[in-house]
């Protein structure tokens, strides 16, 4: 029996015999009780974190939402680690990610005109069949014309609108609504501006021209507009605030833990993780 | 494996009989389905099988198997899925063959070729169950359950009061039936204890449901329409073909405006959206006058829908549509012989529309609160010429209008509109999000990939800050050692290297293992499952180049392993062995993603130096000494847990145990998901979820809580019947595409 007693060694050589004999002890002890080992569940919570915490997460479905947010969204850095570390699927990388990563970041700099020819480049049609994209590209150009001006010459910011955005505007009462709405930043101080304009000066403006092109472009190509993950959000926005008009019994706040301010651990000490951001 | 009958099946469920087709063709058709299909074959009673279709020739006919194409491929774990989200799934409750089923066909006969006549019914109606899968709308018993109701509370609840009555009716039954054969002639069978698949087509049993009282109180579930009502229409009309048809039998009298006819129960208001269709059945080129629509009990049969209070309708004459009063609005195109036309009720918003072959005319009526109508709204149609003939679509067969897009459709416009700013005050949507899957890499132990996103993520605060000299702070991604220990033990089990994993555990999390011997079990028999997988590899890669005769021999060489020769071989083993396993985990990477060069010119190696040797084969040596190895920790593993009385780990083992069973299990399609890499995920998972409790951090990271939340949160939507039973997390999953294999 000796090739039996070697495997027996062979077995034996990962953990100690004590601790395995440790680990059956405790096995048998708590053998015919429930393993709830999963369950966090206190009585003093809320049947609604009770449910959840019943509530299967799969991984597997988890790691697709990363990954795909995260190849959606022009993160190719973080995609292609990803798929390393999580042992996906072998990474191929979407050959447009970095092109739209590209304009994207091009369009988060105020450099619309690069965003626009990288933008014809990858898709030639994509402008010419949205004009609503087109608008709303030219108009954050204007925006940026307006900003870099500040207080001097204003001269090529009205070209532009006269010339680019004028013809548009006059098609379409919402562009024209824009536009005049953006003509207002030449004529008013950019310091005491209505909250509605100062808004069009704000960065988010950028974000968000970005994420229309991005969007627009993942629909022309791949039929979907935005990452699953963002569904999911809005779905659980979404779930939450008719669950309420429903007069559904839920707890007053549904913590995410996002930032570990839930009481779902148990010490308070250690953090999910997060608190090494440093943001502003 | 999907079985494209058994999903696709339509709900054409033994309405009718399929007069110009011969029964003994579909039989065969139908079993000759379901053997290939491979699923149904086994579970379904061979005279069941045959009795239902001489009864019902149903849905398996060429027609339909050409009509719908192959059915979409599901998911593996499909059933879990619907579990989960709390789909109600088939019943597989015993069926009866109500007695009118001979009666009845005649009717249908004659009703079905005009349906024959009419494909696009069929192509635009294949209803979803939102899962991918299509099945039908009537259950084996009869229940009626349309698709675009299915999952809310409403029909459960309806189907719950069904299964009482039918389990009632059996047992009423089952004293008078034979038992034994479960065969009765004479058109009335009772088949005790068969199991019908899902999506089996079986008689139908209207009766049944027509049998729950009929009441407009709202406390007690109140049926779905489900025929035209006999007791409540024009005397002009005539009801036909199992209360489905309705004809203008009477004189023309110029005294009526026309003749109406009100279904059997009122439209729910608690199932939020109510749709059913009417297909005309006149001859070309015969003038007709119909109106379709909806109306209470109060209003006068003798009007057509729409002239009166309470009374709502469509008039295909004049394309007008009326809303309680006898001036009508043009709406929409006039409809005639052959035509299809829908009526929706949406009580939710309070509106009604009409369709025309299955494209929505647009907005009939809106801003009625139709829930507060006095009266309950039945469905209804007005005929006025002798010779009109409608036949209804309560939700019986697939609907021609993609209702359960509308749904679908309505739900999706209000959550794309969702405002999440609440989820995270400080956060916009992106950023948000990006918080989200910064934090689930970090709780995960992904740390390679959180830093990248870090540094994406700076990149884009960056380029967006319009003050070149702002400084905008990076993300500092801690070394978390801790992080890394987590990552590492992942990798190795990531990498089918359980007997790293375990030591690193140990090392760094000591209790962990001892403190969750469930995980722990798990842990020893994936190092079984990844013994068998290396030797079950090695011997497909022998068996591609073409070394069955080594095989051959390696049989000899494992029999003869209590054979005096034993101790010899074994040490040769030993001395070679080793430097192949160290080379065999080097080249683990490769292994893994077939890519199997590295170890063939391995093996080539190991063949050209041991064919020198006395004959023997290194290669085959090393698949031996694999199997041994597996054998002996097999019954180690046995030995250990041999005295655990849990179901679930006797099963278990008794599972992977099966494996040696098979000379390359990997090829055995039964067991070859055992082996399946993805199963070292879930182990992985597993032991990260405890390790992260025992340090006291929640073993969920927040994007895990959202999708967990998520859940619940549609489950109590679907309460109410509405909102929540269009959606589900698994199709926000589903949407995503599958990664196709390079």
């Amino acid at each position: 029996m000796s090739s039996l007693s070697a495997a027996f060694g062979l077995g034996g050589s990962d953990i100690d015999p004590a601790l395995r004999e440790t680990i059956f002890a405790r096995f048998r002890e708590k053998t015919g009780r429930m393993t709830s080992s999963t369950s966090t569940t206190t009585p003093s919570k809320h049947a609604f974190e009770a449910r959840v915490a019943d509530v299967k997460a799969p991984k597997s479905d988890i790691n697709a939402l990363i990954l795909d947010y995260l190849m959606m969204e022009g993160y190719p850095m973080a995609a292609a680690k990803f798929s390393k570390e999580a042992n996906l699927q072998p990474h191929r990388e979407d050959p447009s990610i970095r092109a739209r990563q590209e304009i994207q970041h091009a369009i988060h700099t105020g450099d619309i005109e690069t965003a626009i020819t990288a933008l014809n480049e990858l898709d030639p049609e994509i402008l010419d069949k949205d004009p609503q994209l087109h608008f709303s590209l030219l108009r954050l150009q204007l925006v940026e014309l307006i900003r870099q001006c500040n207080g001097g010459d204003i001269n090529p910011a009205l070209e532009f609108a006269t010339k680019k955005l004028a013809p548009r505007a006059a098609m379409n009462t919402d562009f024209l609504k824009d536009l005049e709405k953006t003509m207002a930043l030449l004529i008013f101080p950019h310091e005491s501006l209505q909250p509605e304009l100062a808004a069009l000066l704000h960065s988010d403006l950028r974000r968000k021209t970005a994420t229309q092109v991005n969007e627009a472009v993942l629909l022309r190509q791949t039929k979907r507009r935005e990452a699953a993950i963002r569904h999911l959000v809005k779905m659980r926005a979404w779930a939450e605030s008719s669950a309420r008009t429903k007069k559904k019994d839920l707890p007053d706040r549904i913590e995410l833990g996002l930032h570990g301010d839930d009481n779902d651990r148990r010490d308070g000490t250690h953090e999910n993780g997060l608190e090494p951001m440093i943001t502003t | 494996m999907s079985n494209p009958f058994q999903h696709s099946s339509p709900s054409f469920n033994g309405d009718f009989s399929l007069s110009g087709l011969p029964t003994p063709i579909n039989q065969r058709r139908t079993s000759y389905a379901n053997i290939v299909s491979g699923t149904t074959a086994l579970t379904r009673p061979p005279p069941a099988g045959a009795f239902s279709h001489l009864l019902n020739p149903s849905p398996d006919s060429d027609m339909q198997s050409s009509l719908y194409g192959p059915a979409r491929r599901s998911r593996p774990d499909t059933t879990f899925t619907q579990a989960r989200n709390g789909t109600p799934g088939e019943e597989g409750t015993p069926t009866m063959w109500p007695p009118r089923l001979g009666a009845g066909l005649p009717w249908f006969s004659h009703a079905f070729d005009l349906y024959m006549a009419k494909e696009p019914l069929l192509l635009g109606g294949t209803s979803d169950d939102g899962f991918g899968n299509q099945l039908p709308s009537i259950s084996s018993t009869g229940f009626l359950s349309p698709s675009y109701l299915r999952g809310s509370v409403y029909l459960q609840r309806l189907e719950e009061a069904h299964k009482a009555k039918v389990v009632a009716e059996r047992e009423g039954h089952a004293a008078k039936a034979q038992t034994g054969t479960g065969l009765v002639t004479g058109g009335n069978a009772h088949l005790p204890n068969s199991k019908l698949p899902s999506g089996s087509h079986r008689g139908v049993a209207y009766e049944l449901i027509e049998k729950l009282p009929v009441t407009e109180d709202d406390e007690t579930v109140s049926p779905l329409p489900s025929r035209w009502n006999k007791d409540d229409k024009d005397v002009a009309l005539e009801v036909l073909g199992d209360g489905y048809e309705v004809k203008y039998t009477g004189r023309n009298s110029s005294d009526h405006e026309a003749c109406a006819i009100r279904a059997d129960h009122h439209m729910p208001s608690q199932c939020g959206v109510y749709y059913f269709e009417i297909l005309i059945l006149n001859r070309k080129k015969e003038d007709t006058t119909i109106g379709i629509g909806f109306s209470s009990r109060s209003v006068a049969l003798t009007r057509p829908p729409g002239w009166e209070p309470e009374s709502w309708g469509y008039h295909g004459d004049d394309g007008n549509s009326f809303a309680a009063q006898n001036v009508g609005k043009p709406y929409g195109p006039k409809f005639g012989p052959g035509d299809t036309v829908g009526c929706l009720l949406n009580f939710r918003e309070g509106t009604a529309l009409f369709t025309k072959d299955g494209n929505d005319l647009g907005i009939a009526f809106r801003d009625v609160n139709f829930k507060d109508v006095k009266g309950k709204l039945y469905p209804t149609v007005g005929l006025k010429k002798p010779g009109d003939h409608v036949l209804v679509n309560f939700g019986q067969r697939p609907f021609m209008f993609d209702i359960d897009g509308y749904m679908k459709k309505m739900i999706s416009e209000n959550i794309k509109s969702a405002d999440t700013s609440k989820l995270a005050p400080s956060l916009n949507e992106t950023e948000f999000i990006q918080q989200l899957v910064l934090q689930f890499l970090q709780h995960d132990g992904y740390v390679e990939t959180a830093r990248a996103f870090a540094e994406e993520i700076h990149a884009e605060k960056q380029a967006l800050s319009l003050d070149p000299d702002d400084h905008i702070p990076g993300i500092n991604i801690a070394d978390d050692q801790e992080a890394n220990n987590r990552q590492s033990i992942r990798r190795a089990i990531l990498e089918g290297d359980i007997d790293q994993a375990l030591e690193y555990t140990n090392k760094h999390y000591p209790t962990v293992l001892a403190d969750n011997e469930q995980v722990y079990f798990r842990l020893r028999c994936r190092k079984f499952i990844e013994m068998i997988r290396k030797e079950a590899e090695l011997n497909l890669l022998l068996e591609k180049r073409g070394a069955k005769q080594q095989q051959l021999r390696y049989h000899n060489v494992s029999l003869g392993l209590n054979s005096g020769h034993h101790e010899d071989d074994e040490e040769m083993f030993e001395g070679n062995g080793n430097a192949i396993s160290n080379g065999h985990n080097n080249n683990n990477q490769s292994f893994q993603s077939e890519n199997l060069w590295g170890d063939e010119a391995m093996m080539d190696d190991a063949t050209t130096t041991t064919t020198e040797e006395d004959g023997s084969d290194l290669a085959l040596g090393v698949l031996s000494k694999l199997s041994q190895e597996a054998l002996a920790y097999g019954i180690e593993l046995r030995t250990e847990f041999a005295a655990d009385p849990r179901r679930e780990v006797s099963k278990h083992l008794e599972e992977i145990f099966a494996l040696i069973a098979y000379p390359n299990p990997l090829k055995v399609k039964e067991v070859a998901h055992l082996l399946d890499r993805a199963g070292r995920g879930v182990v992985a998972e597993e032991l990260n979820s405890v390790i992260l409790m025992s340090l006291g951090k929640s073993s969920r990271a927040a994007l895990e809580n959202l999708y967990a939340q998520t859940c619940v949160l549609l489950e109590d939507l679907r309460v109410d019947g509405g909102d929540g039973a269009f959606v589900t997390v698994q199709s926000v999953i589903d949407d995503i595409p599958k990664p196709s294999l390079v």
